[in-house]
């Protein structure tokens, strides 16, 4: 049985799309059959990540319609054969959707695929819902400020209201992704820390991915970010997927001991173990 | 900037834009939290009705939420 991890955010712009696409791929290359479906009716983004933006012909509307059927709507990536896609609706009326039909569909995935990567809508719409409605892991993408980290405390929130599992006493898990984090600013003090952020919103971590300024330039070539091994950014998706896969989170004490170090040798060292840790 | 760098070794901790960042998240978080609880407002209007039975004209109820992590918490004062 393929296990549902719906990516989601509350505020726009995180990076929820990108953090999907690369731990699909970091999945993938662990060996796990992975299927990424963007959600996110009427605003495809998806597919330009993974640069499949060409070769879509049918889209998620299409299967639950039954205009197409699943081996002719899903697109396998060229890097890794793996990892399959499957489009958003370019209709941009959202409500073609229904909660039975989105249900039948990804119980047909589950029996497909090892792991089903749900892009979910920013906010808290119907699309929200659809996403959440048979998920296994919620994975709330936030950046170390205010106003990512005060919609993600509200979609946390809603999460178990809109979830299948949790109405029959079952526990979705609900794991952290602090994306765009910048280790020197929280040094600095001039931006909230791994530990402030975790506190605040006291769910557990399951990674941090750095901010990389090589990234705007793969996304526009249309290749992720994981496949640079020289990046920190795709070692931390390494690390991200291997821990989704045991099943594991980071603790404090493996990230507590690098904050609020005195002292320019402790800095640099703290600097080097960030990035062995995140 | 190293001169910055020296003023903020002695700068207090509350002054640090993280602790800005802290210190209004956890203010604004502690407030929606309750707000999210559905049954809240009629909650209120069922405390009030009761009150009502014994107090004509109340004029100081004070009704108050707060929210710490797991714990939400209704506090409601009544000046008889």
């Amino acid at each position: 049985m393929g296990k549902v991890i719906t990516v989601t955010s509350g505020k726009g712009g995180v990076g929820k799309s990108t953090s999907l696409a690369n731990i699909s791929c970091a999945l993938a290359e662990e060996g796990k059959k992975v299927l990424a479906i963007d959600f996110d009716i009427g605003l495809r983004n998806l597919d330009m990540i993974l640069g499949l933006e060409n070769r879509i012909i049918y889209d998620v509307i299409d299967v639950m319609e039954g205009r197409a059927n699943l081996s002719q709507a899903t697109i396998s990536f060229k890097k890794n054969r793996n990892l399959s896609f499957l489009a958003a609706s370019q209709n941009v009326d959202k409500e073609v959707l229904s909660l039975r039909k989105v249900k039948k569909l990804i119980n047909e995935l589950k029996d497909i695929y090892d792991y089903i990567l749900i892009d979910s809508p920013a906010g808290i719409e119907s699309g929200f819902e659809h996403a959440m409605v048979l998920a296994d892991i919620a994975l709330v993408v936030v950046n170390p400020e205010i106003s990512s980290i005060r919609d993600a405390d509200k979609i946390i929130g809603v999460i178990d209201s809109k979830s299948e599992k949790a109405k029959n006493n079952e526990e979705v898990q609900k794991f952290l992704l602090i994306n765009r984090y910048r280790q020197d600013m929280a040094m600095r003090d001039e931006s909230l820390n791994i530990q402030d952020i975790v506190d605040i919103l006291s769910i557990d971590l399951i990674g941090i991915a750095p901010e990389e300024d090589k990234l705007i330039s793969y996304t526009n070539s249309g290749l992720p970010v994981f496949y640079d091994k020289k990046t920190n950014l795709s070692h931390a998706y390494e690390r991200i997927a291997k821990r989704l896969i045991n099943s594991e989170t980071l603790a404090s004490n493996d990230y507590s001991k690098l904050l609020n170090e005195d002292g320019f040798f402790k800095k640099l060292f703290n600097k080097f173990a960030y990035y062995k840790m995140a | 900037m190293n001169i910055k760098k020296l003023l903020n070794l002695f700068a207090k901790e509350e002054d640090t834009s993280k602790a800005k960042a802290k210190d209004r998240l956890t203010l604004i978080l502690a407030h929606e939290r309750t707000s999210n609880i559905e049954f809240i407002d009629d909650l209120k209007k069922d405390i009030m009705e009761v009150v009502q039975k014994y107090i004509k004209e109340p004029k100081d109820v004070k009704f108050k939420t707060s929210e710490n992590r797991d714990i939400s918490a209704l506090e409601v004062e009544i000046k008889i």
